[in-house]
């Protein structure tokens, strides 16, 4: 099973990946939404970019009470049928994470579908903060740069630094 | 819209030109018709990854909007489609009419950003001179010339891009490389990965600066000041590299005696930059060095202290021992290639160039004459009339300084060819508008000096009756009577062969290396063993050549224009051109799906400014200079994104144009950049 995974250390908010996914999913008549958020909280200078995970236990598909959530067979992307979903919101409650949307325009729900099975999100990302791949090797990726989580890169202190 | 592509069904492998970067990308094409684009991997630049700028190549080509014939404008200012050849005649008879009235020099070239560089750059410059005309201008004199001379007139040379990975600090300056450098980016992040530091100072917070430890937000226009704070704390402490001064250096004794008056507190003053923080970025330069990356972006350039405040850094740059390491000041090493300039055979120096005599250096060292001025020479006020200009891929009439005076000189002319994709502003003031390539459509030779590679683009789609820049050129130069003799290439190729001669790669080879191919290997340290290209063969903290050309010899820091003309009237400070992630300069507004993302131009305040004005967002507000106006909409920012008192909007708006508010007469004293980041303005609610 293939996902998309953000590398937060490497997100420097560039926008591409929201706003490619944005453009493609217009493109496909899935109204005006991005299946990719990328946050700058600027009180706290603090970038979160996050985006589905294809959860194994999908609570969107199974609260939907219709089933038009489903796991596309040939990328593993849980997907909405546009023409059985009526924008009833329950998925967007159910997700635990946020990454499940209601779209204004078309009153359905949205979401990543992994643009069949490669994702535009990944090809634009320049940082190279988004990978596509699967679970298992993305979580040796996680354990990388283990340095750097630790805090190890500190700044000379200075006697009346506030920084 | 008719277009043939190279293939029926497959994949073309060529480069990206919807920017500067050179990212590597494949073209799909199926059933004649090209489907999608998708980055590719093997070229360093990108690294198997590419920007939506890029992803909407194909959206650019197949624009209903482009210009497909060749256009005459009618007495009325409407335009009727003519053929090529009635087009390209009557252009050829209308020059040598300046020409015999004028004289050669009354015509000038002029090359835009969307064209390009290295080849597409010199058939202007070539045929300026093969025409008899030293007037070759350029979007360069208001983007790149002023930082290359900068960093060229310390060391001799400039590589804009280090090798970022390999740095344990890196400091950006007035620059946003996630939106103008995407693949800057990954090296970011991959010296963060090792540890790295990052030091960003702008007056506007962009969200690179959260990812910076240190981030400094100086009043526009006071960088020269910052690095003379640093160098001083540098020397003062001892903490500087002392071969590179001793064995490589000229004028240190007179950096060290004018540094002394910039202290901490001076440069706070100064700078707006607390006196602590100036402290702890020299403290991490003395921590890291010599492993330190600057980079300076086009906000330094656009002062009227510019060229200045970058050879202080750059004076900077040298003492952490930076010079002509991977992640420091590389010395690239040119291919050798023929070049298409006309400058050995056909000097034009003494029928005065247009600038050269304001700003010499200017054109002695990048060839260039002066925008801003040839609009003076247009308008009569020069020494000889400018009555003709053929441009192309440039949009002055958006983006050079003081719009109206750009429109009046402009339509004053007696010919003015626009050669471009779509109907720009300034295409609409010219008498022949040419259908112009987009880069799917040319085969043409890029070299990147940081990697030290070379590419050629592979042909994507040919458009019936659309040519390329070279046969542009080659077919007016035919009817000039000069085409056998300097344009005797058939095609593009054949050019492309030419320039490659000397360095001993084949078109075929480059052709089976779509990621391009590495010319020479990349060595450091060169100036161990070989004189710098500078004058004296030394780094120039002192320039001899600038003294005698009636400038100060060290790169002194003068106060910028805003601060020398305070006025109560004006009491903002716009700084124009933060780069917009989807257009590039005034390029792809026309894009549906970019412009939902960008609808439209708004001007960026800062919320404490904005209450004192009584201004909400989405008001219409009228931004006031001393030369002009523009109303539109404000934009309230949070109170960290920008210094209070700076207002900031795009450059490129076509119908927004914030040039109708920026000096064209305010210059540096050395490249004559026009002041673009320091306007004194003042906001009124409309």
């Amino acid at each position: 099973m293939k996902i998309v995974y953000v590398e937060l250390d490497r997100c420097i908010a560039c926008l591409s990946c929201q706003q490619a996914c944005q453009m493609q999913q217009a493109a496909k008549g899935n109204g005006d939404h991005a299946g990719i958020y990328v946050n700058v909280d600027m009180d706290r200078r603090q970038i979160f970019t996050g985006t589905c995970l294809q959860c194994e236990t999908p609570r969107c598909m199974e609260v939907c009470p219709i089933d038009a959530l489903t796991r596309d067979a040939a990328t593993g992307a849980i997907v909405v049928a546009k023409d059985l979903c009526f924008g009833c919101g329950l998925c967007v409650d159910a997700c635990p994470f946020g990454y499940m949307r209601l779209d204004d325009d078309i009153f359905k729900a949205v979401k990543c579908d992994l643009c069949n099975g490669n994702p535009v999100c990944v090809q634009v990302c320049m940082a190279e903060a988004l990978h596509f791949g699967n679970i298992e090797q993305l979580s040796q990726k996680k354990r990388q740069h283990p340095g750097l989580r630790l805090g190890l890169r500190a700044l000379p202190k200075t006697e009346d630094s506030d920084l | 819209m008719n277009a043939v592509t190279t293939i029926e069904n497959g994949v073309v492998k060529t480069l990206c030109r919807m920017c500067s970067n050179r990212c590597s990308i494949a073209v799909h094409i199926q059933q004649g018709h090209m489907q999608d684009v998708t980055p590719l991997s093997g070229n360093p630049i990108n690294r198997g990854r590419m920007c939506p700028r890029g992803k909407a190549s194909l959206d650019v080509f197949y624009h209903s909007d482009r210009i497909r014939k060749p256009l005459k404008r009618q007495p009325d200012g409407s335009f009727v489609e003519i053929s090529r050849e009635q087009a390209l005649d009557e252009i050829a008879q209308k020059m040598l009419d300046i020409k015999d009235c004028w004289g050669a020099r009354s015509l000038g070239m002029w090359k835009g950003e969307a064209v390009g560089f290295l080849q597409q750059e010199e058939y202007p410059r070539r045929f300026a001179h093969a025409f008899g005309t030293p007037n070759y201008f350029s979007n360069d004199s208001a983007c790149f010339n002023g930082r290359f001379l900068g960093h060229h007139l310390v060391t001799g040379f400039w590589n804009p891009f280090p090798y970022y990975a390999e740095a344990d600090l890196i400091l950006l300056f007035g620059t946003n490389p996630p939106v103008c450098h995407p693949p800057f980016m990954a090296e970011f992040a991959d010296a963060k990965a090792h540890g790295a530091n990052l030091v960003v100072i702008d007056p506007r917070l962009n969200p690179v600066a959260c990812y910076a430890d240190i981030f400094a937000q100086p009043l526009p226009g006071t960088d020269g000041a910052l690095a003379w704070g640093l160098i001083r704390y540098l020397v003062n402490a001892g903490e500087y590299d002392h071969t590179t001064v001793e064995q490589y250096s000229l004028g240190f004794e007179a950096v060290v005696e004018y540094a002394q008056k910039f202290t901490p507190e001076f440069v706070e003053n100064e700078t707006g930059v607390f006196a602590h923080v100036v402290v702890d970025i020299a403290r991490l330069i003395i921590q890291n060095r010599p492993k330190v990356s600057f980079y300076m972006g086009a906000g330094l350039e656009h002062h009227d202290n510019g060229v200045d405040n970058i050879r202080a850094m750059v004076v900077l740059s040298c003492l952490t021992g930076g010079l002509d390491i991977a992640c420091g000041l590389g010395w690239p090493e040119n291919m050798p290639r023929n070049k298409l300039t006309l400058y050995d055979q056909l000097p034009l120096e003494t029928e005065k160039p247009i600038g050269a005599d304001l700003f010499p250096a200017l054109y002695d060292i990048r060839k260039e004459c002066h925008s801003m001025t040839a609009m003076e020479y247009m308008l009569g006020k020069g020494e000889y009339p400018l009555k003709g200009l053929i441009i192309t891929g440039a949009n002055p009439a958006v983006t050079n300084p003081n719009t109206t005076k750009v429109e009046e000189a402009l339509k004053s002319l007696d010919l003015l060819v626009v050669n471009d994709l779509f109907m720009t502003q300034t295409a609409r003031l010219a008498h022949y508008v040419l259908p112009a390539a987009s880069f799917l459509e040319r085969s043409e030779i890029h070299i990147d000096p940081k990697h030290q590679r070379v590419y050629l683009t592979n042909k994507v789609v040919d458009v019936p009756g659309i040519k390329d820049e070279y046969m542009l050129w080659h077919d007016l130069a035919l009817r000039l009577g000069f085409g056998e003799r300097y344009f005797p290439w058939e095609n593009e190729t054949q050019v492309n062969a030419y320039i490659l001669e000397p360095s001993g790669i084949t078109l075929e080879e480059l052709k089976t290396h779509p990621e391009g191919i590495q010319y020479s290997p990349l060595t450091f340290q060169k100036h161990l063993s070989r004189p710098l290209p500078t004058p004296s063969g030394k780094l120039e903290f002192s320039s001899a050549y600038l003294e005698k050309l009636g400038y100060a010899a060290i790169p002194k820091y003068v106060r910028p224009y805003h601060l020398r003309h305070r006025s109560k009237a004006y009491p903002l400070l716009l700084t124009t051109g933060a780069r917009k992630t989807l257009f590039y300069h005034s390029r792809h507004q026309n894009l549906k799906n970019f412009r939902k993302l960008h609808p439209e131009a708004k001007v960026e305040i800062h919320p404490e400014d904005a209450a004192k004005l009584g201004i909400e967002n989405g008001d219409q507000v009228r931004i006031v200079s001393d030369i002009g106006e523009l109303t539109v909409a404000a934009n309230i920012v949070h109170k960290a994104e920008l210094r209070r008192g700076v207002v900031e909007m795009y450059h490129g708006w076509e119908e927004w144009r914030i040039n109708f508010t920026t000096f064209d007469q305010v210059n540096d004293p050395i490249s004559g950049f026009p002041l673009l980041k320091g306007v004194p303005v003042r906001i009124e609610k409309v």
